[in-house]
């Protein structure tokens, strides 16, 4: 019986794949389960001991072996099979060699949809930087609501806050925010309505400077501009919300603009504007943020819109081509998607009726993922 | 007409009392409401639970800081009196963050005194802060010793015998990140997309939802949200005879579920409320 | 009743009740519990960072080690230094550089990963398997999933107007979206109130011991 049980097993050491070398796998076979643990032996060609390096695990029946393996060289593997009576030792006779692979075949089809959207991107900024008006990229409703944001806050005779959220300017929504900052200014300017931007991060200040400057250039009311209206208040998060806060108490602003990337403060900023009676426009890319966004604020706009927005207004060929792209990367999805799910149902129909060929070759396309 | 507009502008520090009467009240008098425990938890229990006959260690890491302690330190203690019961080497690890550390020291405070004959080296060992954040998920990949060097308390790691048996992710059946940011994502990404570690997840409400998509594609073998889920897993190692020490999550949850029911009050309170003062308005 | 007497127990109860304190108004004992965490939170980074990494992992090797290797060490030290350049109006340009190295580290070690962690597995778990074959309910829930996960990416489709099918879909997309910020929304209320009891209980039981 026992003999039995022994041919029944086997066990293959090979070098471990889609790796960086110096690691070796044994696969085990029908291994009976009445089996204790099963030690693993190793020695070199130049060796004539075995040495014990690990135990075979029986949960996922393999056994990794990292321990000082140098690529090239033989090794030669013994199996201790422990039973609860006896031990017998299996000898893998064809020797292990480790390598580095140079490419993880597990990984083809990240580098082919890297492959395909880098492409995307790299011709919508192309095609952009060629005939930015060419890009069509649909109006997000929101942006609506800036016009009638500042003309209520005209109408009140209050001063409008632009508040920008707590990330540096290297974020992505840090800069769709400041090119909404321009198109707000602009508007103010125009309606000569007071503006007031806070900021957490100094650089992003100046950008914020630098952005309403010019917008009120454009406006042709460059008089007006007052960089004292721009200000830095804290580095720190709960400080530059006490700040805000407390300005948006005294000051009692007809519309708030909070743009940006925002942690926790973002329901006390919200609340706050709310409370005082301030018609709100948010945007932000931080999801777990979104909620409260939107229950507190009148318009918001959700993650990538705030960036598709800032494409809207700028029409800045990168971004303008980083949203074109990431649309169409999205509909590849859409389309993989689509088509596995009715792959997938079709198979399942037939795999009921007993035919099962087509499934097989659905879990052999999802095994690309 | 008057009530509803009164109660609509209502001083929001009336609220702040009622919710704090609310919590304190089921703190004094405690009503013992049942604990169901829900899938993903019991999920994670089970997966902790083999680690023993597959002889491989757990890494537990205390991603957070003071801030969240009172959702995920629970949690942490009852995943180590489960693996200091059931003698399943664990790995503590003082996280990607400095304070982490000091959260590993109070639950260790807690849990040491039940489990005598636990020792140091052998069943646990506590390793301590480094910077890097990925680096360091992608180096204990390669090897413990070579990114720590030492433990919390500046041994070498080559001195304890649960390193020596466990350097890198091979010998770790189950790292489960304790966090209220989205650090278990970075742990899903880096060590079980590269290294195959399966990941475990206790983390606050505020991210629970953002993580059942991963739960859902097996990227988390399992996942704790919140207080609740901190009193599910309390809730389990009672169940199996395991000490449980003062069952601090379990003991919350009573005045989680009354505030819970205040809230929807006040939500339904402010929604009948909106309807009619808007209604008479547009009447009038 | 047994009241701690351990004074660590009663200056945490003494600010956990300064910043509570807020909630009424604001106060000087809110203001200076806050500045209070403000310096110990800096403080402490500033302490562990010197002694968890620029103590062990270049003052020491450099100091006591034996390896010639470890004079490359003021390679990483050199470009960490670069990024001191931003305080200067006249030298802001060096900065590119450790930038650069960090950017395209970072890029390079996370964009697989991303692609791999946070799209292609979360695109095979909407895929319908075997198991929904065989299991009704487990069936209509990836079938809710599926048509969420479709329409929610029509809506952040903006190279087209949302007209006809498109409009339809995409009203559909946000009402996922709505219910999936309820949920969010939900569970952080239990968050925010988890919170507070955990205070509670510090302040009944570590502090005052009147709850077991």
């Amino acid at each position: 019986m026992m003999v039995l049980l022994l041919l029944s097993m086997s066990f293959e050491a090979m070098d471990t794949p889609n790796d960086g070398g110096q690691s070796i796998t044994i696969i085990g076979r029908d291994i009976p389960t009445d089996v204790k643990k099963i030690l693993v032996f190793r020695r070199t060609e130049k060796d004539t001991v075995y040495k014990q390096v690990g135990f075979f695990s029986l949960l996922s029946m393999k056994y990794t072996d990292n321990d000082s393996i140098k690529d090239g060289e033989k090794y030669f593997y013994r199996l201790g099979v422990v039973f609860p009576e006896s031990t017998f030792y299996y000898n893998i006779t064809k020797p292990a060699v480790s390598t580095a692979q140079w490419f993880n075949r597990t990984r083809a089809a990240v580098l082919m949809y890297l492959i395909l959207f880098s492409a995307l991107v790299l011709l919508f900024i192309q095609l952009a930087k060629r005939n930015p008006e060419g890009l069509f990229i649909r109006k997000i409703p929101a942006l609506d609501a800036i016009d009638e944001a500042i003309g209520r806050s005209t109408e009140l005779g209050k001063p409008t806050f632009f508040v920008h959220g707590l990330m540096g300017i290297t974020d992505a929504g840090t800069l769709a925010a400041i090119t909404l900052l321009r198109r707000v200014a602009k508007k103010i300017a125009e309606y000569d309505t007071p503006l007031l931007v806070t900021n957490f991060d100094p650089i992003v200040m100046t950008a914020s400077q630098e952005t309403v400057k010019q917008a009120y250039t454009e406006a042709g009311r460059p008089d007006a501009y007052n960089e004292k209206n721009i200000i830095y208040l804290t580095y720190e998060q709960f400080g530059y919300t006490a700040g805000v806060d407390g300005l948006m108490a005294r000051e009692k602003p007809g519309a708030i603009f909070l743009q940006g990337y925002f942690f926790a403060e973002s329901l006390i900023l919200a609340e706050t504007g709310h409370a005082v009676g301030a018609i709100q426009i948010a945007g932000t890319t931080a999801t777990v943020q979104l909620p409260f966004f939107v229950a507190a604020c009148d318009y918001v706009l959700i993650g990538e819109e705030l960036l598709a927005a800032s494409s809207y207004i700028g029409r800045e060929p990168v971004m303008l081509g980083s949203v074109k792209g990431s649309d169409w990367g999205k509909a590849v999805l859409i389309f993989i998607i689509g088509a596995y799910v009715t792959l997938g149902t079709i198979a399942g129909i037939l795999m009921s009726t007993g035919r099962h060929t087509l499934m097989h070759i659905f879990e052999k396309l999802v095994s690309v993922f | 007409m008057n009530f509803w507009k009164r109660l609509i502008r209502i001083d929001r520090r009336w609220i702040f009392l009622l919710v704090w009467i609310a919590v304190t009240i089921p703190l004094l008098k405690p009503i013992g409401l049942p604990v169901n425990v829900t899938p993903p938890a019991k999920n994670l229990y089970n997966f902790v639970d083999k680690q023993k006959p597959a002889d491989k260690a757990v890494l537990l890491i205390f991603d957070f800081d003071p801030s969240t302690m009172p959702e995920l330190l629970p949690m942490g203690v009852a995943i180590m009196r489960h693996c200091f019961a059931k003698k399943i080497p664990i790995i503590l690890y003082g996280g990607l963050y400095a304070p982490g550390a000091g959260m590993v020291e109070m639950a260790l405070r807690e849990v040491k005194s039940d489990f005598p004959d636990i020792k140091y080296g052998r069943d646990y060992v506590f390793l301590g802060y480094v910077p890097g954040i990925s680096l360091v998920i992608l180096s204990i990949g390669e090897s413990i010793k070579g990114t720590f060097r030492n433990d919390y308390y500046g041994n070498s790691l080559d001195t304890l015998p649960l390193i020596s048996k466990v350097d890198n992710y091979d010998g770790i059946g189950v790292a489960i990140d304790l966090s209220g940011s989205s650090l278990p994502q970075l742990w899903a990404s880096y060590a079980y997309q590269r290294y195959g570690c399966r990941i475990g997840v206790g983390t606050t409400a505020v991210s629970a939802a953002q993580y059942y998509p991963w739960l859902q594609t097996g990227q988390f073998v399992g996942m704790l949200g919140g207080l609740k889920g901190a009193a599910e897993y309390e809730k389990l190692i009672n169940m199996n005879k395991i000490p449980t020490g003062r069952m601090a999550a379990t003991i919350g949850m009573d005045a989680q579920s009354i505030v819970h029911l205040l809230i929807v009050v006040f939500i339904i309170l402010g929604n009948i409320g909106y309807f009619v003062i808007r209604k008479a308005e547009r009447k009038g | 009743m047994h009241i701690s007497t351990n004074p660590w127990v009663w200056i945490a109860a003494f600010l956990t009740l300064a910043i509570y304190s807020f909630l009424y108004k604001d106060n000087p004992f809110y203001k200076f519990a806050e500045h209070l965490f403000m310096g110990l939170a800096i403080g402490y980074g500033a302490v562990i960072l010197w002694y968890t990494s620029i103590i062990p992992r270049l003052w020491d090797p450099l100091a006591h080690g034996t390896s010639p290797m470890r004079f490359f060490l003021f390679i990483p030290i050199f470009i960490g230094l670069l990024t001191l350049g931003i305080f200067s109006k006249k030298f802001t340009w060096v900065i590119k550089y450790p930038l650069a190295i960090y950017i395209g580290a970072s890029a390079g070690l996370s964009v697989p990963v991303t692609l791999e962690a946070y799209i292609f597995k979360q695109v095979e778990g909407t895929i319908l398997t075997r198991a929904m074959v065989n299991n009704w309910f487990l069936g209509i829930s990836n079938a809710i999933m599926f048509v969420g996960v479709l329409t929610t990416l029509v809506y952040f489709f903006f190279s087209k107007e949302h007209e006809g099918f498109l409009g339809k879909s995409a009203r559909i997309g946000i009402i996922f979206i709505m219910v999936a910020f309820g949920a969010s929304f939900g569970y952080t209320v239990m968050a925010r109130i988890s919170l507070l009891i955990g205070r509670m209980q510090f302040l009944l039981h570590d502090w005052l011991g009147i709850i077991k």
